[in-house]
């Protein structure tokens, strides 16, 4: 196992500190603050070792959506300042300016959040908000449907095998293979609901329901950090807000 | 001996379908006694293990009529999570048996403590235990959702005996395993009832049932036609009419006798058979 600081912190700690980059994003005013946090995710996720999966989901999911959205806001923001024009379209400087706002906000909580799925396990944070008081029953939605989609993906391969050997055409064109998706999509639907009910009984069967209190061995520990972090976020948030609204 | 479980006139409709899946059927189980269901395939095994473990009625619903009652306490008196703890129930699927939340067959199988609320120091003790037992240790690390069936079928055994009930209900806990492991599958719920389990098994290799059961029951299109001990069902001329395997020594001794071979009784285990042959022969000198 690696000792990595950053990625042994608690989920929480970490999940507090998404919440602190969005917190700080929407309390300070223009988009030059906000584009300085990018550098400083950056930082943290190659601190973290992560660097390089980060970059790539947000690249990935992020960027296409800004730029999107700069263009729009640039065009049709309503403003005075026209500084370009051609037919209906119009580049406003107010449009601009709101653009760049908009995508450094979207861009700075965005990518926290990225940044903290990609250093904490789904199942370490479940398991946080289950300490906190998630009921056992949401825990187990969360954590199954991540197990699930595997193994519906490995059926729906078997399916595909299965339906294949009865002559359904599943290779060549974009069509053959659309056309092979019906008879392979229905089966994968009807099983996993029929899958459900039987896994209602395993469940039961495993004393999921007994009306005693549960335990785990999935145990997550607090280090000092983990006290000290969140009063450090939390102060820090208050003097923004202090400076920016009383000051 | 105290009754562990008591039927008395049961019978169940599923659901949406006309005939009753089981119709009247009454018998008791002593605890701690090897009981094995047998009965060919469609005759209400399945379901029968389903009445004892209450999912009939408390989950699938449909018209139970008699009496279904657990170490006295009626089914329908029982919250349904409470009875998890009494009844340890392993179904036919393996393929579904997993609980869909843990990544390594280790807690996997101790995910039924940790439902029950154990403490975690003897919950690694319970499950190091068990999987020594089951012999799937070196699985351990493995993720539940990569093993072959019989791998599976061992972990959903161990995932339920783990939870030390009471009563064991086990459906077709061998369809998945190669002789080796089906005979130690068996030696495993032979231990279970030294340590005084009470256990219910459904399974079709009658060789194994004659060797290690206490009593059986014959399950015949949704009726209980007949129930006693192992060796007087099996040698009851009755059984032929249902149909369903002999053990293969009981089948070679009635060819036997057919053809004219006496025999001082009807063996059902294997090494029976030379026994049976010899008596007559000594019965002959006399």
């Amino acid at each position: 196992m690696k000792q990595n600081i950053l990625l042994q912190l608690h989920p929480m700690t970490k999940f507090y500190f998404t919440l602190f980059i969005f917190a700080v994003v929407l309390i300070s005013p223009g988009y030059i603050f906000s584009f300085a946090i990018f550098p400083i995710l950056i930082l943290i996720a190659m601190l973290a070792g992560v660097a390089k999966e980060f970059l790539n989901i947000v690249i990935k999911a992020l960027v296409t959506v800004l730029i999107f959205i700069f263009i729009m806001q640039m065009f049709f923001y309503p403003g005075e300042n026209v500084l370009w024009e051609w037919g209906i379209f119009e580049i406003k400087q107010e449009g601009i300016k709101y653009g760049l706002l908009l995508t450094s906000r979207i861009l700075a909580i965005g990518s926290a959040f990225i940044l903290f799925f990609r250093m904490t396990e789904v199942r370490d944070f479940v398991k946080s908000l289950e300490d906190i008081g998630l009921p056992p029953m949401g825990a187990y939605v969360v954590l199954s449907t991540l197990q699930i989609i595997p193994e519906m993906r490995r059926q729906a391969n078997t399916i595909m095998e299965a339906q294949k050997t009865r002559g359904v055409e599943t290779e060549g064109s974009i069509f053959v293979r659309a056309k092979a998706f019906i008879p392979t999509l229905t089966p994968l639907i009807l099983s996993s609901i029929a899958g459900t009910e039987e896994r209602a009984i395993t469940l039961e069967s495993r004393a999921f329901s007994a009306p005693v209190k549960k335990t785990s061995l999935h145990q997550l520990s607090k280090s000092n950090m983990d006290r000290a972090l969140p009063i450090v976020f939390a102060l820090v948030v208050i003097g923004l807000i202090v400076w920016r609204f009383f000051l | 001996m105290t009754a562990m479980i008591d039927l008395k006139n049961v019978s169940y409709r599923y659901p949406v379908s006309d005939d009753s899946v089981l119709k009247n059927i009454s018998f008791s189980i002593e605890k701690g006694k090897f009981t094995a269901i047998i009965g060919n395939n469609g005759s209400g095994k399945t379901t029968l293990c389903n009445t004892i473990r209450g999912f009939v009625p408390h989950f699938y619903k449909g018209d139970l009529d008699g009496e279904v009652i657990i170490d006295q306490t009626k089914i329908t008196d029982y919250q349904l999570g409470q009875l998890g703890e009494k009844v340890g129930y392993v179904f036919q699927n393996p393929f579904i048996q997993v609980s869909g939340v843990k990544d390594n067959v280790f807690e996997e199988v101790a995910y039924g403590l940790e439902n029950l609320g154990i403490p975690v120091e003897e919950i690694k003790i319970r499950v190091e235990e068990v999987l020594k037992l089951v012999k799937i240790e070196y699985l351990r690390d493995k993720n539940p959702f990569e093993l072959s069936g019989g791998q599976r079928q061992r972990v959903a055994l161990a995932s339920i005996i783990v939870m030390d009930p009471e009563i064991l209900v086990i459906d077709e806990p061998t369809s998945q395993l190669d002789p080796i492991g089906t005979q130690q599958i068996f030696e495993i719920i032979r231990l279970m009832k030294e340590r005084g389990k009470t256990i219910v098994l459904v399974e079709h290799k009658m060789d194994l049932i004659a060797e290690y059961a206490d009593d059986l029951l014959v399950m015949h299109k949704g009726e209980l036609v007949m129930q006693g001990p192992v060796r007087e069902v099996f040698a009851d001329p009755e059984f032929e009419k249902y149909q369903i395997q002999y053990p293969h020594v009981t089948e070679i001794a009635l060819q036997l006798q057919q053809s004219g071979i006496p025999l001082s009784f009807l063996p059902i285990r294997d090494e029976e058979l030379a026994d049976a042959l010899n008596r007559t022969e000594v019965a002959a000198h006399d």
